[in-house]
């Protein structure tokens, strides 16, 4: 058996790198979280797992530049999004990730159309591209009345709402914080697979984190929380993807 | 998908706040231009009434009460002026005009001036605008009327109308008021009949009657006769005598030098008229100076109060907007997610309260033209000032700027609210 040298393999900038981060709260004594490494390939899925209130929101927050570290580097497709400011760094967050949330998070009083066009607004596209890309979006993933208000759609339509708007503008990394929380096992499996499809037709790699034991079947990949900040074994891989 | 749909979709979300703050800043700026429109036009038509007349001579109290009845039909002056008083004063200087008037009496609350031809044919209304005719001519013999134009307006009279004067003004100034003028006694003995009606000038004249001084003597020496002797029931100018030939005014005009409204003796003049002590010598221009000087603290009163009026506006600008920012944590989180940066998130808070200034101010402009009419219809019926409230586009474009700073300051601190909120309250599970 033959090592590869490191020449021979090929060079893929990760969707995701994540090394020594820690943050934590000003209110609390220890560190909420503390990951030596991550590494999430282009289009890879994963599922993060821990407990409630274990920092698995407040992780999604770093990886997108809402919260800023203690310490350590998150490399978004190659560009420490720590190390750019500002104006900058949101645009960035616009153009390379996506975000998937339980409540989904839609602008109330805006039609689908909006919301999903919302997203590449303020990811610099003219409201030309802004119309079409939301259009073919919103039309592949079967959305009805897309000029209706959000709030007028039925909770599966507002999901697909939520993920339409998330992968609008063909992001590197979409982050999904708890999406079949709020959800039955019926339509919990039916959000996910919608997502993860939509992940794997956009080639976008997956950061789901949930603390539904259910879901670890889903990913062919789950780290835990704990294992990742060296207080547990990281634990196995699932089936569907 | 633009900010200003965002902006606009933020603002319809939360309609009744935002029409009721809307309103607030159209009624503060609306408030702000009627004061500033009316004084102007109030000054303007103060200035307006003298005409071009030099000195009004009178025998009231002062220069300012002369000017006030004497001009602008305050109230009749009690004191009158002999004939022969008047006729020293006209041949003391050379004068382009002397015209008496008389003041007294009225007709439905209009008063009535009498006076001259000269009234007509030398005195101007306003400077190098002289008298025109809506209809009909200037009197030319007793019993026939001029009536101005909004006097014409108001009461409905017509050439060829025939009208019953009414001794006295003040206790009828309302129009229709019967009981008023029930009080009053009514010159029933002598008929007079409409000849002309007067083009608008804009100043008091428009809203007074005219006729000649003659058949004011004969109307109130036929009281005094029939009063004497019941039996007696018609007068004419034969049966005057030097007590019931009596005037309340003068116009007084002097001759100036070709190219210049001011004559060489003017100051001389003055000054001579004035050792005369059973006289009052009033310059218009000066005395309406005086006045306006008189009630400028109480103007700057009321354009402070419409400050601090426009002041609250903002405020409530400031309020309804940082009563939504709790409201509306969670799509300025979303806003913030999706690639908003916090300066555009700052920028989007401003701009709505800039917008909401700038509807109100426009609001505000088209309410104070309203305003400005009722502002004016108060002031003539009230006051007999004839105002027209011309907006100006200076003042509009100023209290618009002010309306706009004031909004931007108001939106600075919900705006700062929105730029500092911070993502992972916003985007929290409600519940």
């Amino acid at each position: 058996m033959t090592t590869p040298t490191r020449e021979s393999i090929p060079s893929v900038t990760p969707a995701l790198s994540i090394s020594n981060l820690q943050f934590s709260y000003p209110s609390s004594t220890s560190l909420t979280i503390d990951i030596r490494v991550l590494q999430l390939a282009p289009a890879e899925q994963v599922l993060l797992t821990g407990g409630s209130g274990r920092g698995k929101s407040t992780l999604l927050q770093l990886i997108a530049g809402l919260m800023d570290p203690a310490s350590g580097t998150v490399n978004v497709d190659g560009t420490d999004i720590h190390s750019i400011f500002n104006a900058t760094r949101d645009r960035f967050r616009g153009q390379r990730i996506g975000m998937i949330f339980q409540t989904f998070n839609l602008l109330l009083g805006f039609s689908a159309r909006e919301n999903v066009m919302a997203a590449l607004m303020f990811a610099g596209k003219s409201p030309a591209e802004q119309r079409t890309r939301a259009a073919a979006l919103l039309d592949t993933l079967a959305i009805e009345g897309i000029d209706r208000p959000v709030d007028d759609l039925s909770v599966g339509q507002q999901q697909r709402v939520a993920v339409a708007r998330a992968v609008a503008c063909s992001p590197t990394l979409v982050l999904a914080d708890e999406p079949t929380a709020s959800l039955d096992p019926a339509n919990a499996a039916n959000a996910m697979e919608l997502i993860q499809s939509v992940c794997h037709s956009c080639n976008a790699a997956l950061l789901c984190v949930s603390h539904d034991p259910a879901m670890t079947a889903r990913f062919r990949r789950v780290e835990s929380l704990a294992a990742l900040s060296g207080q547990a074994p990281p634990t196995t891989a699932g089936a569907a993807r | 998908m633009s900010d200003f749909t965002i902006i606009f979709r933020s603002l319809t979300s939360r309609l009744f706040s935002t029409v009721t703050t809307v309103a607030t800043v159209a009624v503060a700026v609306a408030l702000m231009l009627v004061l500033l429109t009316m004084r102007e036009a109030g000054k303007k038509a103060f200035e307006r009434g003298s005409g071009d007349m030099h000195f009004l001579v009178s025998a009231d109290a002062s220069p300012l009460v002369s000017v006030l009845n004497g001009i602008f039909y305050a109230n009749p002056p009690r004191r009158p002026l002999t004939w022969e008083r008047y006729q020293q004063l006209q041949r003391a200087f050379p004068w382009t005009y002397a015209i008496p008037t008389q003041l007294g009496d009225s007709y439905l609350g209009l008063p009535v001036m009498a006076t001259s031809t000269e009234f007509f044919t030398r005195f101007q209304p306003n400077p190098g605008e002289p008298w025109s005719f809506a209809s009909g001519r200037a009197f030319e013999k007793s019993f026939e009327v001029v009536v101005g134009s909004s006097a014409a307006a108001s009461s409905g009279l017509n050439i060829g109308d025939v009208v019953y004067l009414t001794h006295g003004i003040a206790q009828s100034r309302q129009l229709g008021d019967a009981s008023a003028n029930e009080a009053l006694h009514v010159h029933r003995d002598f008929a007079y009949t409409i000849v002309g009606i007067l083009a608008p000038t804009g100043g008091s004249h428009d809203r007074a009657l005219f006729t000649d001084v003659a058949s004011t003597w004969i109307i109130h020496a036929h009281d005094v006769r029939k009063k004497a002797d019941p039996a007696i029931t018609t007068t004419t100018e034969a049966d005057l005598t030097d007590s019931d030939r009596k005037i309340t005014g003068v116009y007084l005009k002097l001759i100036a030098p070709p190219g210049s409204s001011i004559p060489t003796n003017f100051q001389q003049v003055f000054d001579m008229l004035r050792r005369d002590s059973s006289i009052t010598v009033a310059q218009p221009g000066q005395e309406i100076a005086t006045l306006f000087k008189i009630v400028s603290n109480i103007d700057r009163l009321f354009i402070a109060v419409a400050a601090v009026v426009m002041l609250s506006s903002g405020i409530s600008i400031m309020l309804a907007l940082y009563n939504s920012m709790e409201q509306r944590r969670r799509q300025i989180a979303v806003l913030r997610v999706l690639g908003a940066s916090r300066g555009r998130v700052f920028g989007l808070i401003a701009a709505e309260s800039i917008i909401i200034g700038l509807v109100g101010a426009l609001a505000g402009t088209v309410l104070s033209i309203a305003g400005g009419f009722i502002a004016a219809s108060a002031l003539r019926d009230r006051l007999g000032l004839v105002i027209e409230p011309d907006l100006n586009p200076r003042s509009i474009v100023a209290v618009l700027l002010a309306s706009i700073v004031l909004a931007a300051l108001a939106g600075v601190i919900p705006a700062l609210v929105a730029y500092r909120a911070s993502v992972s309250r916003g985007l929290r599970p409600l519940g």
